[in-house]
């Protein structure tokens, strides 16, 4: 019964990892950008909902209102900044880790190094959850894995559907042959920053439900973050959500079984043994890039 | 004689430091189909690109429909009816053929039409109807080469370039190319081919320009130039 609790509760708590890792996959995958700055984006949008939902006694998914949009302004100005700066694929790398450092001192000015969380009074999530027979689940990962699935679905659709989904597409293969039939890289650029600042925001909402804040979180994701985009194959949106769940249920697992401390041993072991196996990502089929 | 579709003065092209074109002067007719043959390094594909806005030009004028399409950033161009068929095709590898064709149509004006468009296109390859699922790197190079023209022909162009689109094809694939390229210029696309394979291009052409080390070395009827001296000497080897 444990196990089957750890394996459920990994994979949506896997769903919060997928949320992450989707904006940066396929704005590596498309752009050809390693933006760092991603994780920035995503703790200021955690310190939104904290602060909007902590002064304005609002629910803490309705900051979504404030951060979402305030979140869309700042990945698309950071894209027309990479733009402008004609960043190759390993510049990028520095500038946005630049650029992360960056946010993180300016958030830690704001709200300061130590831990602030919402008080249960304004947020009524972080202790519910939902039970089935013997099986619990808290609310807050079940909020994860329903927006991580609702952003999935909706870039795989938009990415295979619509004429600026293919103009992405083509934009990650030939750029210049993309132009020769008329797609703008520069305006998709930055549409496609606003729309991955967007989700950004949702990610750092949903961490924010179950989790005390402090600017150098933005460090504790990097590594399983990462490794959830290398696996999920770079710009593919489902492979990233499938790679997110099964790095959610084999954290869940190991730590259940074994225990926490050597999650991270088993999990990033487990992932050098992958890329060996398949270098171009476990559920990479041939996606954006 | 009317205003030509295509008219380039005086361009000149650079790769950094290195120049590829010297004054180079063509013009397109409405309805004709030319071709602009060269040895190796000619500077062929420069020129093509160039009016493509796949690379910019340095000095000199590119019109097409009497507008000055010289200094408009790359993606602009098409709205002027210009469609490529790129040297080694470069057709999108991981987007099905059927996506391959769709993002031909992006320009705004082909866009409303494109499913009447597809429909024009799979008259001219059926192939690629029955191949319209399948990741167009798949393909084998005769079907890609198709999946090119039928993308170019999705942007609805009244000009359509193409770079080489015999190459690396066995014969009965370029002859199908070729016969293609006869009935997209029936249906009244002007047509520029820009060949290493000088007699096939010579045989569909109206016009020709011999192009040598960036610069026009001759012009004329597409019959004088197969006759010519120069012809024969700096492309045929003979």
């Amino acid at each position: 019964m444990n196990v089957i609790q750890a394996i459920l509760t990994g994979a949506l708590i896997g769903g919060l990892y997928a949320l992450m890792a989707t904006g940066l996959s396929v704005i590596w995958g498309v752009l050809r950008i390693i933006n760092l700055a991603h994780f920035g984006l995503i703790l200021i949008g955690a310190y939104l909902t904290f602060q909007v939902a902590t002064s304005w006694h609002l629910d803490p998914i309705l900051t979504l209102v404030i951060s979402v949009p305030a979140m869309f302004v700042a990945g698309a100005a950071i894209q027309w900044l990479f733009d402008r700066l004609r960043l190759t694929e390993f510049n990028s790398l520095l500038v946005s880790f630049g650029l992360l450092i960056i946010i993180i001192q300016v958030t830690s000015n704001i709200w300061t190094a130590d831990f602030q969380r919402m008080s249960a009074d304004v947020n009524p999530y972080a202790t519910l959850s939902v039970a089935v027979g013997r099986l619990v689940f808290p609310v807050t990962t079940l909020v994860a894995f329903g927006l991580a699935a609702l952003v999935v679905l909706g870039a795989h659709l938009v990415l295979r559907r619509t004429f600026a989904g293919r103009a992405m597409r083509a934009i990650a293969q030939d750029r210049a042959v993309a132009g020769a039939f008329g797609v703008d890289h520069r305006r998709l650029s930055v549409l496609l920053g606003g729309v991955v600042g967007a989700t950004a925001a949702l990610a750092g909402m949903v961490f924010a439900l179950s989790n005390a804040l402090t600017p150098e979180t933005a460090f504790e994701w990097f590594g399983t973050v990462f490794a959830v985009v290398i696996l999920g194959g770079i710009g593919e949106v489902v492979g990233t959500f499938a790679a997110g769940v099964l790095v959610g249920v084999l954290s869940g697992v190991v730590s259940a079984v074994w225990s926490p401390a050597t999650a991270p041993f088993v999990l990033f072991s487990a992932i050098i043994l992958a890329l060996l196996v398949r270098p171009q990502g476990l559920f990479a089929v041939g996606g954006a890039r | 004689m009317s205003e030509p579709l295509l008219q380039v003065r005086d361009l000149d092209v650079r790769y950094g430091d290195a120049q590829a074109l010297w004054d180079v002067a063509i013009e397109v007719h409405e309805g004709e189909t030319v071709c602009v043959v060269g040895p190796n390094g000619a500077g062929k594909s420069t020129l093509v690109n160039a009016i493509a806005g796949i690379h910019p030009a340095h000095r000199g004028r590119i019109g097409v429909g009497g507008a000055d399409i010289t200094r408009l950033r790359g993606h602009r161009i098409c709205e002027h009816g210009v469609a490529v068929v790129p040297e080694g095709r470069r057709i999108f590898p991981k987007m099905t053929v059927l996506d391959n064709l769709v993002l031909g149509a992006y320009r705004k004006s082909a866009r409303r039409q494109h499913r009447a468009t597809l429909a024009d296109v799979y008259e001219i390859f059926p192939r690629l109807s029955e191949r319209a699922g399948q990741l167009a790197g798949s393909l084998s190079g005769g079907e890609q080469q198709m999946v090119a023209i039928g993308r170019a022909l999705m942007a609805q162009p009244r000009l359509l370039l193409l770079d080489e689109p015999s190459l690396g094809l066995a014969p009965v694939r370029v002859d199908e190319v070729y016969d293609a390229i006869e009935r997209i210029n029936e249906r009244g696309v002007s047509v520029v081919v820009v060949e290493q394979d000088v007699q096939r291009a010579l045989a569909v052409a109206g016009r020709a320009y011999l192009l040598g080390e960036g610069r026009v070395v001759l012009s004329g009827p597409a019959a004088t130039l197969r006759d010519s001296e120069e012809v024969r000497r700096s492309v045929l080897g003979l």
